[in-house]
């Protein structure tokens, strides 16, 4: 039986879809409260509903929500900005450029991305290609990228593949000269934070028979990449690897994705040297995927030491200027990729925040049965139908206006022009180990409606496009 | 080099059998499921005339792991089901509720977190390691093992894959007194001090339990845990002679007590730990037990690197450094700053090599293991996590070998040794993890190799050290 010509599963899925979109808008109001097992040290409720709340309006929460940092209580979160007086901020935030390059180097094609943050390797397999559409059409909307993720391309992203990284993984799942020539940068993953030292992981639900299509691998089965790259021993070795890539695919520009060894300076450098115009440093703490979690928090150092230590030697061998350092591995909100950038980094990778806003309530059950039960982390063709594309893009969208409102904002009252210059200003930082909002991890209600609370007073009209 | 089981005469790679190890006694569930059920039905109403009474469709629920799928649905919530994924709550707030269950929330104690509880309980019910997605949730470091990272290796190492490579790599030590070198003559036989050392397949035993926990069914679980390892358990000489054990995996525990008692030993122990140094006790094992090998229990007094220097003159090649099960020594310092102390200063005499330090105390996760023989200990005995993998609960504060209270059922033995077999499975397999990644090929490479961790302090430092307000 149909009703309004909608079979029982579209309704079933409508029913769905409807209830969850109202409770991503409800919920961040706060008139129930918050969900009291929402949220954990790095990612609070609050930094989870404000997410909500920027995906749905473009803007930072006003209703008293913790939006810049989280609880952990070290790192980004015992990080702050030492803004200038008032009466020196810009006022005109027309005048603030958040774009950045992503080639340093004087030759090879130049690529620019109106905001200083792409979008991080996320497969088909891990994702639905619901999420990897959403993703790449905000991309394209804002002019920069996402990346394939180590599982190919699934049909209906090809058409995007301009705004595409394809990432070739020690796994080589869904590489092909094919993807290798679609894309206009190209990421060699070595290693991931998540799970430093050790291959990706697909566990044997999430590998459907479309995924293992794509990847030429058995249905049903799990996949662990090897780790590192077997046909790599040396830094010669890596060179060749870049050589290999720039004979398929001569105009790319080549991404080497590393993660935060004791050593990582010295990785940077082998990796400029061998030809990279963009290291991808991938801290610990970060990541989507299924990952040991003996490894997440124990193997590699946090990404916020990472990203000074590379930037003081690159500049120290006189190479900084021409490759640009991108930071991931627990970029939540758009105060940590100020701070990564004043630490050093050139711009971050997004991954978990692209997904908290369209619904991902940090449950780490990606790796679990059929996947994600929000539609997010799955290929389960019932449950991707919980993401239209239309939709997530939109969410995304509003994301990346909020990250770069604010950014802007926060460059007006450093006194800043563009983000390019903030880069490694770590004076302009302040250490604050007794930061308030580490006392933010209590499961309260939220202080006010948000109709009754006036924008606060740092984010003003001036700076909005 | 004394082996304990293996005469094998062909190579067999170690492996430890695991199977699911189901609980015994309940666990409470993670979460607590709360339904408005007026609501609910009010809501079952409105969606019958909705969608005109497709029954597909009303019942349709927005759990995928079954917490509305009993035959009552959303009026009678399996909450043992529930993982939190909180979409019910996400879809209908003025509806469900989803909280932490505060049965689950408070076990374990202020070091043995509630976190470090399901840790173990998972591992030792499934022998499996630990694996979620969306990384990582904790703090961001902290005081004693928080603060330590391993360190990893991008391209050029040794190692391949982990835990699922085919590359070996090694996880037994040596316990016992090494000679720095060995010597031979012109006959190719050796000659001069040899080895007393007994190997053993992974850097971990089983240490004795508190006085507070011990049953038969316990001693039992750990003779048998250890025997089917091929490690070691220590267990104190009264309980060996009440229950007539004789295994060569059981290490005694000897007290000033004991002496008269040593005699009624039925069996030769490869190993033999004394309580307390007392020089008449150490002699007289010596020569009523020459092919055993001889630890000291050493607690984390101020001084003890004193003590322990002493004791190596003294001829004691093996110590056992005993923390609070808290992780801190008398003075309150953390362990891992005490076992780096200790190491160092064996290091700065040139003895470290010709002794062994094992561990306990403080040591409750898969990862502390590495972290542990990368501050200086060779092998950790394991003790709270014994006794958590066995469902006890901690009652308060168990702060140490004296000061503690487990809730310790009596629990059938081979489900027990299943559990402990899963255990070591698990924590091995994520040992191995770690050695992959830092591209080490056996476990005795790490003891000590501080450049293969980094601290947060040191790191700290150097990243933030030049930002206003560091170090105020």
């Amino acid at each position: 039986m149909e009703i309004d010509n909608k079979t029982i599963e579209q309704l079933i899925t409508e029913k769905h879809t409807i209830a969850l979109r109202r409770g991503f808008s409800v919920w961040p109001r706060g008139e129930f409260g918050k969900p009291p097992a929402l949220g954990d040290f790095r990612w609070t409720a609050d930094l989870i509903l404000s997410t909500w709340i920027q995906a749905e309006t473009g803007k930072p929460p006003t209703n008293g929500l913790e939006y810049r940092v989280g609880a952990s209580g070290g790192g980004f979160d015992v990080l702050d900005f030492k803004f200038l007086p008032e009466d020196q901020w810009i006022t005109n935030g027309n005048l603030i450029d958040t774009s950045i390059s992503l080639n340093g180097r004087p030759y090879d094609k130049k690529i620019k991305i109106s905001v200083p943050w792409y979008g991080g390797g996320m497969s088909y397999g891990s994702i639905s290609d619901h999420v990897m559409l959403s993703r790449v059409r905000a991309a394209k909307e804002w002019g920069t990228y996402t990346s394939s993720g180590e599982g190919g391309y699934p049909d209906t992203i090809v058409p995007y593949k301009d705004n595409i990284i394809t990432q070739v993984a020690t796994g080589l799942f869904g590489v092909r000269e094919q993807t290798i020539q679609y894309a206009p940068i190209i990421e060699l993953k070595y290693a991931q934070g998540a799970k430093p030292g050790l291959g990706g992981h697909l566990l044997a639900d999430k590998s459907t028979a479309s995924v293992a299509k794509i990847r030429e691998s058995v249905p049903w089965v799990s996949l662990f990449s090897p780790f590192p790259f077997h046909s790599v021993y040396s830094v010669e070795d890596h060179k060749k690897h870049l050589d290999w890539i720039k004979t398929i695919n001569p105009a790319a520009l080549l991404c080497v994705k590393v993660s935060t060894p004791t050593d990582v300076d010295m990785v940077a450098v082998g990796s400029f040297y061998a030809g990279a115009h963009i290291l991808n440093i991938d801290g610990s703490y970060g990541s989507t995927g299924a990952a040991p979690e003996i490894a997440k928090k124990n193997i590699a150092m946090p990404v916020e030491y990472a990203i000074p230590k590379v930037h003081k030697y690159l500049v120290s061998e006189g190479i900084r200027d021409e490759l640009i350092v991108m930071a991931s591995g627990g970029i939540r909100t758009a105060y940590d990729i100020a701070k990564a950038i004043a630490l050093g980094a050139d711009g971050c990778v997004l991954g978990t925040t692209e997904l908290v806003a369209i619904g991902c309530t940090r449950c780490s059950n990606c790796e679990r049965g059929r996947g994600c039960p929000f539609g997010l982390t799955t290929t389960d063709p019932e449950l991707s139908q919980l993401v239209d594309p239309d939709w997530g893009m939109r969410r995304i969208s509003s994301v990346y206006q909020s990250f770069q409102f604010q950014l802007k904002d926060i460059l007006r009252r450093l006194g800043l022009t563009s983000i390019r210059e903030l880069r490694g200003r770590s004076d302009l930082l302040l250490y604050n180990k007794q930061h308030p909002s580490n006392d933010k991890y209590k499961m309260k209600k939220v202080s006010k409606p948000e109709e009754e609370l006036r924008v606060e007073e740092s984010v003003t009209d001036s700076v909005v496009e | 080099m004394v082996t304990l089981s293996r005469n094998e005469p062909e190579y067999v790679r170690y492996e430890i059998k695991i199977q699911p190890a189901p609980d015994v006694i309940p666990f409470p569930s993670r979460f607590k499921v709360r339904v408005k059920k007026h609501r609910l039905a009010g809501l079952l109403l409105k969606e019958l005339v909705h969608y005109r009474g497709q029954k597909e469709v009303v019942t349709s629920r927005p759990c995928v792991y079954g917490v509305f799928s009993g035959p009552v649905g959303g009026f009678a919530p399996r909450e043992d089901k529930c993982v939190g994924c909180l979409r019910c709550t996400t879809q209908y707030p003025e509806m469900v509720e989803i909280f932490r269950n505060p049965d689950r929330e408070n076990l374990g104690d202020s070091h043995f977190t509630r976190e470090y509880v399901d840790s173990v309980h998972y591992e030792s019910q499934s022998g499996r390691v630990p694996v979620r997605g969306a990384g990582y949730r904790g703090k961001f470091g902290g005081e004693g093992w928080d603060g330590m990272w391993t360190d990893m290796s991008e391209i050029v190492r040794p190692t391949r894959d982990g835990i699922h490579g085919r590359e070996f790599i090694s996880t037994a030590v040596d316990i016992g007194e090494k000679p720095l070198l060995l010597q031979f003559n012109s006959e190719g036989i050796m000659v001069g001090e040899t080895p007393h050392c007994l190997t053993i397949p992974i850097p971990m035993l089983f240490d004795a339990p508190p006085p507070s926990a011990r049953t038969r069914a316990l001693t039992e679980i750990l003779v048998r845990s250890a025997t089917e390892t091929e490690t070691l358990c220590i267990l104190p000489l009264p309980e060996i002679l009440e229950f007539s054990i004789r295994n060569r995996h059981v290490v005694p525990l000897i007290s000033l007590s004991d002496r008269d008692k040593l005699s009624e030993l039925g069996f030769a122990p490869s190993m033999i730990e004394m309580e307390k140094w007392d020089e008449n006790l150490y002699g007289i094992i010596r020569d009523q037990f020459p092919e055993a090998i001889v630890a000291v229990r050493l607690p984390y007094s101020p001084g003890f690197e004193d003590r322990l220097l002493m004791l190596v003159d003294h001829g004691v090649g093996v110590f056992h450094l005993v923390g609070s099960y808290h992780g801190r020594g008398q003075n309150g310092e953390f362990v891992r700053d005490l076992i780096s102390a200790g190491h160092r200063a064996l290091v700065a005499v040139g003895k470290r090599d010709r002794t062994t330090l094992i561990g306990s105390g403080g040591i409750i996760a898969a990862e502390h293991v590495p972290k542990a023989i990368i501050c200086g200990l060779d092998a950790v005995a394991l003790d709270t996590p014994v006794l958590v993998a066995l469902q006890a609960r901690m009652i308060g504060e168990c702060v140490d070998w004296n000061n503690n209270q487990f809730d310790i059922r009596e629990v059938p033995v081979d489900w027990g040794v299943q559990r402990l077999k899963n255990l070591l499975a698990s924590w091995r397999d994520q040992l191995l993890e770690i050695l992959g990644a830092m591209g080490l090929r056996e476990v005795r490479r790490s003891r000590g190799e501080t450049g293969r961790a980094m601290f947060q302090e040191d790191l700290e430092i150097e990243a933030f050290g030049e930002i206003e307000g560091y170090g105020d």
